[in-house]
């Protein structure tokens, strides 16, 4: 079988159930819902932390997951902090909080506020559990912090309730190793599904009170806020995709041994 | 349609173009991809970095101690010089020192006193049985100074199937985030420049 064909293969079982609903049935996890009650039991006006330590590249999967916690934070009137620790996850952090943002009609500066970026996550990590206007003097809009009403009151990780880290690679563990260990901050973490495994460990320890874990997480989430987004749409295509995927691998095999 | 829209899904396929077989098509798109990368990084890094932790303080604010933490960042680009490369030797040796500093009790607690404490909590259930068993089994297979012969060469083969287990869940979960791309892509082609998903 040429590699062309596979791939184009691959590309129907995509698109097919892309344009055809079929509404394959998805069961919330038990870590994606430990997210959504940590969310869930909030008190109104608490300040959650989203930290978007996520490259461009990952966008897929980053964008419905951000989105659908975000959706559950502004639904519950939390207050939401943004940031970035890596460059690229700047303007997209900054889009996809001020997008959900006007779904939901909040103002920014009394609602939400977005900080923009800093490197050095170690020292940013660090550094915002002393002060978090010395890390960030300025939101992403070039205002100083004392500026915006949602900031007077927070000064460091004391006045937030939960982080949460939408990422693609191993931040999450400087979270915990510095924002969880040193400061014992509630951390919730959407990931992209790679990255998934690594996290286990520290979920099982309590250092993590949540995974989700891509498209499926974002999925499951979708399915808990009762508002169906790009996850749930995409799980169908997922689920065919990874049909084809075992049985290519059989017919592979089948073609060796035949071959034999 | 929206011009952004049309450029985007241009560059897409001319990515996807390269699964017939490597193109100009392809190569144009990869390499604007990595130029706009470093430009927009370059960007960031100048307007979150340079300006407001060296730039502003020293000419706006007359923060002149601002200007040590400057030269040492200048020492790092002078390993392009070879007759002057040591002098990167002063900002390496501070940065690997304040970060092993930082890092190592961090480390330490949340890596290792933590996910031991947690193991031993769990104990007393069947997941914490099956936590240590792998734990226990795993480390035995990666422990050279035993021939892996008896009952250690069965619990160091019992350690591989664990490991086994973990390469299957990684890998799946990999094909699954690979596969999540395409369909990011396909929802946009198909959604919003062919408007094709209702």
């Amino acid at each position: 079988m040429s590699r062309q064909l596979i791939f184009i293969l691959i590309a129907l079982s995509v698109a097919i159930p892309l344009v055809i609903k079929l509404g394959l049935p998805n069961e919330v996890t038990s870590e994606v819902m430990a997210v959504y009650e940590e969310i869930d039991q909030l008190d109104s006006g608490s300040v959650v932390l989203v930290s978007f330590d996520h490259e461009a590249s990952s966008l897929p999967e980053i964008k419905p997951m951000a989105q659908a916690v975000l959706r559950h934070c502004f639904n519950r009137k939390l207050k939401v902090v943004g940031l970035a620790l890596l460059a690229e996850g700047t303007a997209i952090g900054e889009q996809i909080l001020r997008q959900t943002a006007d779904e939901y009609g909040v103002d920014y500066g009394e609602d939400y506020v977005f900080l923009g970026f800093r490197p050095q996550y170690q020292a940013a990590i660090l550094g915002m559990g002393e002060d978090i206007k010395r890390v960030f003097p300025e939101d992403y809009k070039n205002i100083p912090l004392t500026q915006i009403p949602i900031m007077r009151k927070i000064r460091n990780y004391e006045n937030i309730s939960l982080v949460i880290s939408v990422a693609d690679g191993d931040m999450p563990v400087w979270w915990v190793d510095y924002a969880v260990s040193r400061y014992h901050m509630k951390l919730a973490v959407a990931t992209t599904a790679v990255m998934a495994t690594s996290f286990y460990p520290f979920l099982s320890a309590g250092q993590m009170k949540g995974l989700l874990g891509g498209l499926k997480g974002a999925a499951e989430y979708e399915m808990l806020i009762k508002k169906p987004g790009m996850g749930q749409r995409g799980m169908d295509a997922q689920s065919v995709c990874h049909l084809m995927i075992i049985l290519l691998v059989i017919a592979g095999n089948v073609g060796y041994y035949l071959k034999k | 349609m929206h011009t952004g829209t049309l450029i985007a899904a241009f560059l897409t396929l001319c990515i996807f173009s390269f699964l017939y077989k490597d193109n100009p098509f392809y190569k144009f798109a990869e390499h604007l991809l990595v130029g706009v990368s470093v430009g927009y990084v370059l960007v960031i890094a100048l307007n979150t970095t340079l300006m407001p932790k060296l730039l502003n303080p020293v000419f706006k604010e007359g923060r002149f101690d601002y200007i040590i933490p400057g030269i040492l960042g200048l020492f790092m680009l002078l390993r392009f010089f070879p007759k002057y490369a040591w002098l990167s030797r002063i900002s390496i040796a501070l940065i690997i020192g304040a970060g092993a500093g930082v890092a190592i009790p961090a480390t330490l607690q949340a890596k290792i006193f933590a996910q031991m404490q947690a193991t031993m909590i769990n104990f007393a259930s069947v997941d914490g049985i099956i936590v240590f068993a792998g734990i226990a089994t795993t480390l035995a297979y990666f422990f050279f100074s035993k021939e892996h012969k008896g009952w250690f060469g069965t619990s160091a083969r019992v350690g591989t199937w664990f490991l086994m287990i973990f390469f299957g869940a990684t890998f799946g979960y990999t094909v699954m985030s690979r596969i999540s791309l395409l369909i990011g892509r396909m929802q946009f082609l198909l959604g919003d420049f062919l408007h094709v998903i209702k």
